[in-house]
């Protein structure tokens, strides 16, 4: 199963260039797509997930084009998206319930089954008849994954999932979708927490104000890092210097001044040492790094 | 089935997360609540059961869902647009929108999901209501209705507002403005459009006539089909609509295909509806319009007597198939070359013969011009056969009415009722002679003489055949064979009316009379709860008969009188030429069925009530003797005195009046056995029924519309004919009581002049003795002219041109009122005296009793039996109406500019002296003359009661006096009122604002309303001004022009009504006796009035105490005053509730 992009853009009344040109293939697993606030993610998204029309460029689905075939993408789909609420009044099971009734499922007996079973996995089933409102924040995007998840859906995407998560719910929701990726399913995985993706994701893209600037594997972006990276120790007059001149990663205060890590296509002037990246070095790196000097050029 | 899955679902959890919505639980618990105490306290055994709302079962469910559907259209607006605004937050609904769903499918879920949630609180209610119409034995089960009243109030009215809601939500995008725009269209519905156009725009079903029948059922089954439809259909128009516009991409094909085609077929059913709605008020307008033509162009031809007339009718299902054999006489002056007859335009003619020959004739809508071959000559008969078949056109009968639902307003409680005029279905038949089923040799309405009318007394027979096996009622005497029933009536009559259906018959003879009631099988629930009136009854109605016979001076006329049970919705329009309603007919009343809509008909509950009401205040009676009160009360409030109050609209301006109830007895001694006819003058039956019948006589006004503080029937006539003349106001044909009212103080007035000049008692004695000798006969008014004069050398005629096309009217002044008691034959008797001056153009009447000692009025002799009000009531009751007229003293005939001076001797020590004015300028137009001194005279003293005429008296006053009154120029009362932009908009405007009224006892204006009492000070129009106490800012100002500078004594006017005057006795030789209070009076609402009066030497601040201060001028004080504006404001502040001002004088001191 694979999903293909092509030459996708998405224009708004006002003008605003949203997606441009996006060309892109998708196959089985977690995919990733990385990118900063307004960087066109959603609006990706969105038209994945067919709740918006491109303005231009067709996504297919196993060869099929989902903007006319929506009843059967449709099927196949779950979604997650960036804000989710449920109604207040309607308890855990029951939006459950009514989920998995819309995506097909119509055996009561059945239907109640798989909804204890999915509240089972995101832990939710103690929960089961308690209200949206008594929920915390963790435990409403779990039922958003179980909604996401509920009548098998073959394509899967969520929008922002760990957004505003504490460490522990983000991991548990990270291996929530770990899990899942097992399975022949396409998980798309929108988010703008590098985190996310290289616990996670076998693929992925980075957009940047509508722009895909970046295809490949999570080790791709870092190895494109490699020897960008530096640790410096620096004394507060040098580190007014260093800030002003390359983009500082992270700063920690030691005895004599700063431990200062920064990307740079060139070795700095000051005692530097290489360090190996990780992803969100490969990010910061490719995103005001990388991208400024290709834009210069 | 995916469709009914994903709808269903929709719906499903819709209904969830609605029925959880704390907005729905609260509509619900407060419905429930409400909906319960409703329920029990109306209809449980335990609860009042008025009878307007038990005595038709049908109405407990029509109640619930009724006042239920104005609450639901409200609350089913909030929650739709809830709805669409969950659903803008997107990314709580996208999870749903990404699911594989169609539009179509998720708008009818959503839609389905509310209805049903809703069908489910109108099932609860419902069912309250029918566990409280199962536990109350007294009310039967009509368990369709329940059903049928659902499906006409709450499935349209919801899917409309549903629909409204969905589309204004998804195209305004506006939650507050959708709200307001929804609350409007409900608020014009309910206030605006529920009568219009034939209420194509109430989608509430608020005013909508759905009143149903035990015995008919629904009377428009088909209207009220199309109506509902019409917003079922609009509403699911813009539910695919919603669908079509619904910001979510579609999915299927299909279902976008089906939204588009239920749009259009929706659309198109929507738009068909509305077509046949106005098409039926367009066909209404039109039938009216062509009937009012139609007789326009026949008014001034002239028309044959129908002397005798034989019907056999067939009634076929919806159609009657009859022969009628006419008899005619030419009584007019010249010969006839055609006749003319009128017939209801939607039966038609196929053939006319005479001595078996084809007789030629002509259709103009709904006259015959039958061409006989011949001339008729005068006083020549002829007879001739109309075969005709068909169905009755309704708005055939009442051209002169719009057929609108605020026109006349029929109501059975709360519920707007059809005006059927007719029932012609397969089990039920009822023809009023309005429906000119048969021929009539006449019109059904002069356009250019609204109040002419002409009656023929004709002697009819009536052969009926019902092809469906039903019981025949109408005048007569009844027999039956095999060939149907034929009705033979013992007198002429002048009208045929007939009902069929499944009747039952009770009959019971007295006195000669037979009464005969005839009832649906069931419907003498009467006769259960009045048990122990078996023995009693024909007394009862003997008593009650006799009453009446001497009420009107005249025999019963008919040897039978029938109560016949009719459909409830069945309802006559207000005629301007006879105050004669369709219910009642001659020896004939049509009565509601199960006396729904009439007053005091529960007997059973009434009964309990008031033998409760007993016990709680120890009063013993029997059963027998209660049963005799509830009956005797029904009879009199409904068929002898009662009145019923009307809601009216006429053109734009909308009113409340008081009319006699509709099932009178009077027309029986009058309109059904004397006319009096005449070409020069054609209302004049009318006016002579206006005042024998004396139909207004005690539901002038009720106290309810007293309250209010309408104004008296005759200051209203007299007010409508200051600027028109009474042809001039015929010819218009307003509607409502406009012509009623007219028609009485026309009819007093000339009756009083004929009683002013013939003698009272005189008079009466004659004119009874005329009309029996004239019964069933039609008198030519030139015949009663010559009549009047040999009897009493008296031409009345020359004063009638001036009375029917005169615009001026009389007015009267008087003054000098003078009471002594005097010694005649070692009696003490009361001299009272007063001086009378008309000084306009006019002759004028009016009529003078005497109000005697002993608190309130004096009961009316002779004719006071009925009178609800009885003594003390403090009506205004306006003397010298009807028959008796034994209540006058003394008319005086006042010719122009002519002064008299009054002298009448009483027995009685009177109180007050009481002048009705009757037709003149004086408003109010019934004036107490308070007699505060009484002479006392040891002298013997001859007693003269003779008028003498005198030279006329300056009407100016004093030369030395100012007096500017509330209608003078001087006067002013603050800015003119200015009505709300939205009222001018809808064309509301403030009736209390511009006409007189009485004080009124609540709803007290906030601005200065003109007020009319005779104690009040003026000089036609005794009246001041009145208003709520306010905070000073809307002050009343007196100005005058001083031209004599000097000192003035400035005085202020304050007027109160009898009840609040003192008593004194004076003593000859001026000694003042003791003043005497009357007995416990009400706490004032008048107190402290504040004034301010302007001098020279800046302003005086004076409180005047209106309870302590004389019912007259009161001195405010001297004040010097130079040649300049003098002025004295009254402040609206007071510690009472209410302010009033009337007039200031200010008088030079010499």
């Amino acid at each position: 199963m694979k999903i293909e992009i092509r030459g996708l853009n998405q224009i708004y009344p006002n003008g605003n260039h949203a997606l441009k040109d996006i060309n892109l293939e998708l196959g089985t697993g977690m995919f990733g797509l990385l990118g900063p606030n307004g960087a066109g993610k959603s609006s990706l998204m969105r038209i994945l997930v067919a709740l918006m029309k491109p303005t231009s460029g067709v996504v297919l689905v196993d060869g099929m084009d989902i903007q006319k075939n929506r009843e059967k993408l449709r099927f196949m789909l779950g979604y997650l998206p960036q804000d989710f609420r449920f109604f207040t009044s309607l308890k855990t099971w029951e939006f459950l319930d009514y989920s998995g009734s819309l995506a097909g499922m119509k055996n009561r007996k059945e239907r109640k089954a798989e909804v204890d079973r999915l509240l089972d996995q995101v832990g939710l089933l103690e929960v089961r008849d308690r209200k949206a409102n008594k929920l915390s924040g963790g435990m409403k995007r779990r039922l958003g994954i179980a909604q996401a998840l509920i009548g098998n859906p073959r394509i899967i995407v969520v929008d922002e999932p760990t957004t505003g998560l504490d460490p522990d719910e983000r991991i548990r929701f990270r291996n929530i979708l770990s899990q899942l990726s097992r399975k022949e399913v396409i998980i798309i995985l929108s988010t703008h927490i590098v985190g996310d993706i290289s616990s996670t994701c076998q693929g992925m893209a980075l957009l940047n104000k509508g722009e895909m600037v970046f295809n490949g594997s999570p080790e791709n972006l870092v190895n494109q890092a490699e020897g960008h990276v530096f640790r410096m120790v620096l004394s507060p007059h040098e580190y007014d210097i260093v800030k002003e001149k390359y983009n500082v990663i992270s700063t920690v205060p030691v005895e004599t001044g700063w431990e200062v890590q920064i990307v740079s296509d060139d070795i700095p002037e000051f005692r530097a040492t290489k360090v190996k990246p990780n992803i969100e070095d490969a990010y910061v790196y490719y995103m005001e790094h990388k991208l400024r000097t290709y834009i210069t050029d | 089935m995916s469709f009914l899955h994903n709808a269903g679902t929709v719906a499903k959890y819709e209904t969830v997360i609605l029925r959880r919505s704390w907005f729905f639980r609260l509509f619900t618990i407060g419905s429930l609540v409400i909906f319960s105490f409703m329920n029990i306290g109306l209809f449980s055994p335990v609860g009042g059961q008025p009878w307007e709302l038990i005595s038709i079962p049908s109405t407990i469910p029509l109640i619930n869902l009724y006042l239920l559907n104005i609450g639901q259209a409200i609350v089913v607006i909030f929650l739709a647009a809830d709805f669409l605004r969950r659903d803008k937050k997107l990314d709580t609904n996208e999870v749903l929108y990404t699911r594989s769903m169609s539009n179509f499918e998720y708008v009818l879920g959503k839609t389905w999901g509310i209805i049903r949630l809703f069908l489910g609180l109108n099932i609860i209610i419902l069912c309250i209501g029918l566990l409280m119409n199962i536990i109350s034995k007294s009310i039967s089960v009509d368990i369709l209705s329940y059903l049928q009243y659902i499906l006409i109030f709450t499935i349209p009215t919801i899917v409309f507002s549903l629909g409204l809601a969905f589309l204004l939500m998804s195209v305004i995008r506006n939650q507050a403005i959708t709200f307001l725009i929804l609350l409007g269209i409900a608020a014009l519905d309910m206030f605006w459009f529920w009568y219009r156009a034939g209420s194509i725009f109430d989608y509430m079903a608020f005013g909508l006539p759905v009143y149903k029948s035990e015995v008919i059922g629904f009377d428009n089954v088909e209207g009220i089909i199309i109506q509902r439809l019409l917003f079922f259909f609009a509403g699911m128009a813009m539910v695919m609509g919603t669908v079509l516009i619904f910001k979510r991409l579609p999915q299927s094909k299909l279902h976008t295909s089906l939204a588009v085609l239920f749009l259009i077929l929706s659309v198109s059913a929507s738009v068909f509806c509305g077509y046949k709605i106005y098409t039926a008020v367009t066909n209404n307008y039109e039938t009216r319009e062509r009937v009012t033509e139609t007789n326009r162009e026949f008014e001034n031809r002239i028309f044959p007597v129908l002397t005798d007339v034989s019907i056999e009718l067939t009634h076929e299902g919806e159609t009657i198939e009859a022969e009628a054999y006419l008899k005619i006489t030419n009584d007019n002056g010249e010969p006839l070359e055609t006749y003319l007859f009128s017939l209801n335009p939607s039966l038609t003619v196929n053939k006319i013969t005479a001595q078996a020959r084809d007789l030629e004739y002509k259709i103009y809508n709904h006259v015959i011009e039958v061409m006989p071959g011949k001339v008729l000559l005068p006083g020549m008969s002829d007879s001739l056969k109309i075969e005709y078949t068909g169905r009755i056109n309704e708005a055939y009968c009442a051209p002169d009415f719009s057929g609108n639902l605020k026109d006349n307003i029929n109501r059975i409680a709360m519920f707007n009722v059809s005006k059927r005029q007719y029932f012609l279905t397969d089990n039920y038949l009822l023809l009023t002679p309005e429906t000119n089923w048969y021929p009539v040799a006449s019109l059904n309405f002069y356009p250019a003489n609204p109040a002419r009318i002409k009656i023929d007394f004709t002697n009819y027979t009536l052969k009926v055949k019902s092809v469906k096996g039903l019981v025949a009622v109408s005048q007569g005497r009844r027999e039956f064979d095999s060939a149907g029933y034929t009705f033979t009536p013992e007198s002429p009559l002048t009208g045929l009316t007939l009902a069929m259906g499944n009747y039952r018959s009770d009959t019971i003879k007295v006195d000669s009379i037979t009464y005969i009631t005839h009832f649906f099988p069931g419907n003498d629930y009467y006769k259960k709860d009045l048990t122990e009136l078996k023995d009693t009854l024909p007394n009862l109605i003997s008593g009650i008969m006799r009453d009446l016979e001497t009420s009107f001076s005249s025999d019963y006329p008919f040897k039978t009188l029938s109560l016949v049970e009719v459909p409830a919705q069945f309802y006559s329009y207000t005629r301007q030429s006879t105050q004669t309603r369709a219910e009642v007919q001659p020896s004939l009343i049509l009565l509601p069925e199960r006396l729904s809509s009439l007053e005091n008909a529960g007997f059973g509950q009434r009964f309990k009530n008031q033998k409760k009401r007993m016990a709680r205040n120890n009063q013993v009676i029997t059963d027998k003797e209660l049963q005799i009160r509830l009956f005797n009360d029904f009879m009199r409030e409904n068929f002898i005195s009662g009145t019923n109050t009307v809601y009216a609209r006429n053109n734009n301006d909308e009113s409340t009046y008081s009319e006699p109830s509709r099932y009178r007895l009077g027309p029986s001694f009058y309109f059904y056995r004397n006319n009096f006819h005449s070409s020069e003058f054609p209302v004049i039956n009318a006016v002579f029924e206006s005042h024998l019948q004396h139909l207004f006589q005690q539901g002038s006004r009720t106290g309810f519309l007293s309250m209010l503080g309408s104004l008296s029937e005759i200051d209203k006539a007299n007010l409508i004919l200051r600027t028109k003349s009474f042809s001039e106001l015929l010819a218009e044909n307003p509607k409502g009581d406009t012509v009623r009212v007219v028609l009485g103080v026309k009819g007093d007035w000339l009756f009083n002049l004929l009683r002013s000049e013939a003698g009272i008692e005189e008079f009466n004695k004659w004119f009874r003795k005329y009309c029996d000798e004239n019964q069933f006969r039609s008198v030519d008014l030139m015949k009663f002219r010559s009549d009047v004069k040999q009897e009493f050398n008296f031409d009345f005629y020359p004063y009638l041109d001036k009375w029917f096309n005169g615009r001026q009217q009389p007015g009267f002044l008087f003054s000098g009122l003078r009471v002594s008691e005097i010694v005649v034959d070692e009696r003490s008797r009361y001299q009272v005296s007063f001086t009378a001056l008309n000084p306009e153009a006019v002759p004028g009447v009016f009529n003078i009793s005497f109000r005697g000692e002993g608190p309130g009025r004096q009961g009316r002799p002779g004719a006071g039996g009925f009178s609800p009000q009885g003594p003390g009531s403090g009506q205004s009751f306006m003397q010298g109406r009807g028959m008796e007229a034994s209540d006058i003293e003394k008319i005086v005939l006042l010719g122009p500019g002519e002064t008299k001076m009054i002298s009448i001797v009483t027995d009685v020590q009177p109180r007050a002296v009481v002048i009705n004015t009757l037709f003149a300028r004086n408003i109010p137009g019934e004036i107490n003359m308070p007699v505060d001194n009484i002479i006392k005279s040891r002298r013997n003293q001859n007693s003269f009661t003779s008028d003498e005429k005198i030279i006329a008296t300056s009407e100016n006053g004093d030369p030395g006096e100012i007096i500017v009154d509330n209608e003078d120029p001087g006067f002013s009362s603050g800015a003119d009122i200015v009505e709300a932009p939205l009222k001018r908009l809808f064309g509301i405007t403030n009736r209390r604002s511009k006409s007189y009224m009485q004080v009124a006892q609540w709803n007290i204006p906030e601005y200065w309303q003109p007020v009319v009492q005779s104690s009040y000070y003026g000089k036609y129009v005794r009246s001041a001004v009145y208003k709520r106490t306010g905070s000073g800012d809307r002050p009343l100002t007196w100005s005058a022009n001083i031209t004599e500078p000097g000192y003035y004594d400035v005085y202020c006017y304050i007027g109160k009504s009898m009840e609040r005057r003192r008593i004194r006795t004076d003593r000859e030789g001026g000694q003042e006796g003791p003043v005497a209070r009357e007995g416990e009076q009400e706490e004032s609402r008048f107190k402290d009035h504040h004034y301010k009066v302007y001098h020279d030497d800046g302003v005086e601040e004076i409180t005047v105490d209106y309870e302590n201060a004389e019912a007259e001028w009161n001195n405010i004080g001297r004040y010097y005053l130079s040649k300049d504006t003098a002025r004295v404001i009254l402040s609206d502040q007071s510690s009472g509730r209410l302010v009033i001002g009337d007039a200031v004088k200010w008088v030079k001191v010499e």
